[in-house]
């Protein structure tokens, strides 16, 4: 059974390509557009994994974590950041909140996939 | 000007107190009292207290207009007799002051606009760079899975990616750069574990590499916390790092910390192309790049930010090279403050 994965992403250009490559690799996908999105699509479909952008409209990737880290359901759900952002304090931000990893944009897909099968170590699977 | 300390006389003046207050005479001003103001004023010598206050305000009346004189008093002694010496100097206009203080604010407006638009448009050309460089990685996947992916493909796809990400260095220095030249960049330095940036470094930027290769790192001695902004660290060792991996090809570069009695020493070695003697001096300024290069990209400027970084934090940094051997960055950092 492929693992699912919810992509949040606010560019339609990444996050389309990305959906593809994850299929690619055999993921379920299903994309948000931002936080709030994202959290409603958490509840609703439990995903096994999360990728989320940090800037985004409405609800941006850190409060959402917080958000996800006071939710029963939704704080065993590993979520990777990804961000543009390259500063030291932003990864250790991101990790502190909670993140089970960050990905600075651009990446490379093999980079990515290396911490998405990481993070979903420590998922049961289905 | 001297002044006598009984009579408050002027006994010798300088040139420009001569033409402000004596009209450009010296018989106009020396050897008369002191007076409460010059040229224009009907004030009497005796309005000027007995002894000199330690800095007093003179109005002058050149060309019909008031301007004040500021008088910084002290005491010296010639021949063991003891005089005033009254330095003074032409008090700005206040509408000047402000004008300057203007022009200053609005330079210094231009000058974070200058950094903060730099630093917006390096952050949004990121993102159509993350949206090229996922289509040539999906490119790709689609290739292998149809089983296409020949020579031609698999050259072109990685040339493609790499400039994507040099074009991402590229960036990042230049922003870097405007940071400096803006003097944008003054250090917040706190208490920081290199060994920790450098870990985090390697997994995010340098493992799960391409050709397979890792970084090594080693550490000698009982670890401390240096004394540095933790980003600057960060982009040192990130450039220093990458140019290890960048101008070496089969061994793994390696990273040495050595924590000293006194101050932290790394080292950062690559076994590549190594930089020829000749340049060696250069190798620290912007736009300066080794003759033996070829067509390994670059901007040349990552080695004069690293150096910016490392004095700005109180650092030392040297290297050793030898073409076709390698490259070895020595740094030094001292430790907390209180040491």
């Amino acid at each position: 059974m492929n693992r699912k994965i919810l992509l949040i992403e606010d560019k339609p250009g990444l996050s389309e390509t990305l959906k593809s490559l994850l299929e690619l690799h055999r993921y379920d996908v299903i994309t948000a557009v931002n936080g709030d999105e994202g959290a409603r699509l958490a509840r609703s479909h439990r995903p096994d994994l999360i990728i989320s952008d940090i800037y985004m409209p409405v609800l941006n990737g850190y409060d959402m974590l917080e958000l996800f880290k006071k939710d029963e359901q939704l704080k065993h759900i590993p979520v990777i950041m990804l961000s543009a952002k390259t500063e030291i304090d932003e990864i250790n931000l991101a990790m502190k909140k909670g993140a089970a990893g960050y990905v600075t944009k651009p990446f490379l897909f093999k980079n990515l996939h290396a911490v998405i099968r990481k993070a979903l170590k420590s998922v049961p699977s289905h | 000007m001297v002044i006598s300390t009984d009579e408050q006389t002027v006994l010798k003046a300088n040139k420009p107190a001569l033409a402000i207050l004596g009209n450009g005479k010296a018989s106009n001003i020396t050897g008369k009292p002191l007076q409460s103001s010059y040229r224009g004023s009907s004030l009497q010598k005796d309005d000027m207290p007995v002894p000199l206050p330690a800095s007093f305000l003179l109005p002058v009346y050149p060309e019909g207009r008031r301007q004040l004189i500021d008088f910084r008093v002290s005491k010296i002694k010639i021949h063991r007799k003891a005089y005033w010496l009254a330095i003074g100097r032409t008090v700005e206009k206040q509408q000047t002051l402000k004008l300057q203080l203007q022009h200053l604010e609005k330079e210094k407006m231009l000058h974070e606009m200058k950094v903060s638009f730099m630093s917006m448009a390096s952050h949004e050309f990121r993102t159509p760079l993350t949206a090229i460089a996922s289509s040539i990685d999906l490119l790709e996947t689609r290739l292998q899975l149809d089983n296409q992916f020949s020579e031609f493909y698999r050259h072109n796809i990685h040339k493609i990616s790499d400039e994507i990400f040099s074009l991402n260095t590229m960036l990042d220095e230049i922003l870097t750069l405007s940071k400096i030249v803006s003097n944008n960049f003054s250090p917040r330095q706190t208490a920081v574990d290199v060994h920790k940036v450098i870990s985090s470094l390697e997994c995010q930027y340098f493992s799960n590499r391409k050709d397979g290769r890792s970084l090594v790192i080693k550490v000698a001695g009982k670890p401390r916390n240096v004394f540095v902004d933790k980003d600057h660290l960060a982009k040192i060792f990130n450039n220093l790092i990458g140019n290890a991996f960048k101008y070496s090809e089969k061994k793994n570069p390696a990273i040495l910390l050595s924590y000293h009695k006194h101050k932290l020493v790394v080292k950062v070695r690559d076994h590549g192309i190594g930089i020829p003697q000749k340049d060696l001096p250069h190798l620290f300024t912007s736009f300066y790049r080794g003759s033996n290069v070829d067509s390994i990209e670059g901007t040349g400027l990552g080695l004069a930010i690293v150096k910016t970084f490392v004095e700005s934090n109180n650092g030392t940094i040297s290297v050793e090279s030898e073409e076709r051997k390698g490259t070895t960055f020595t740094l030094a950092f001292r430790y907390t403050e209180e040491d």
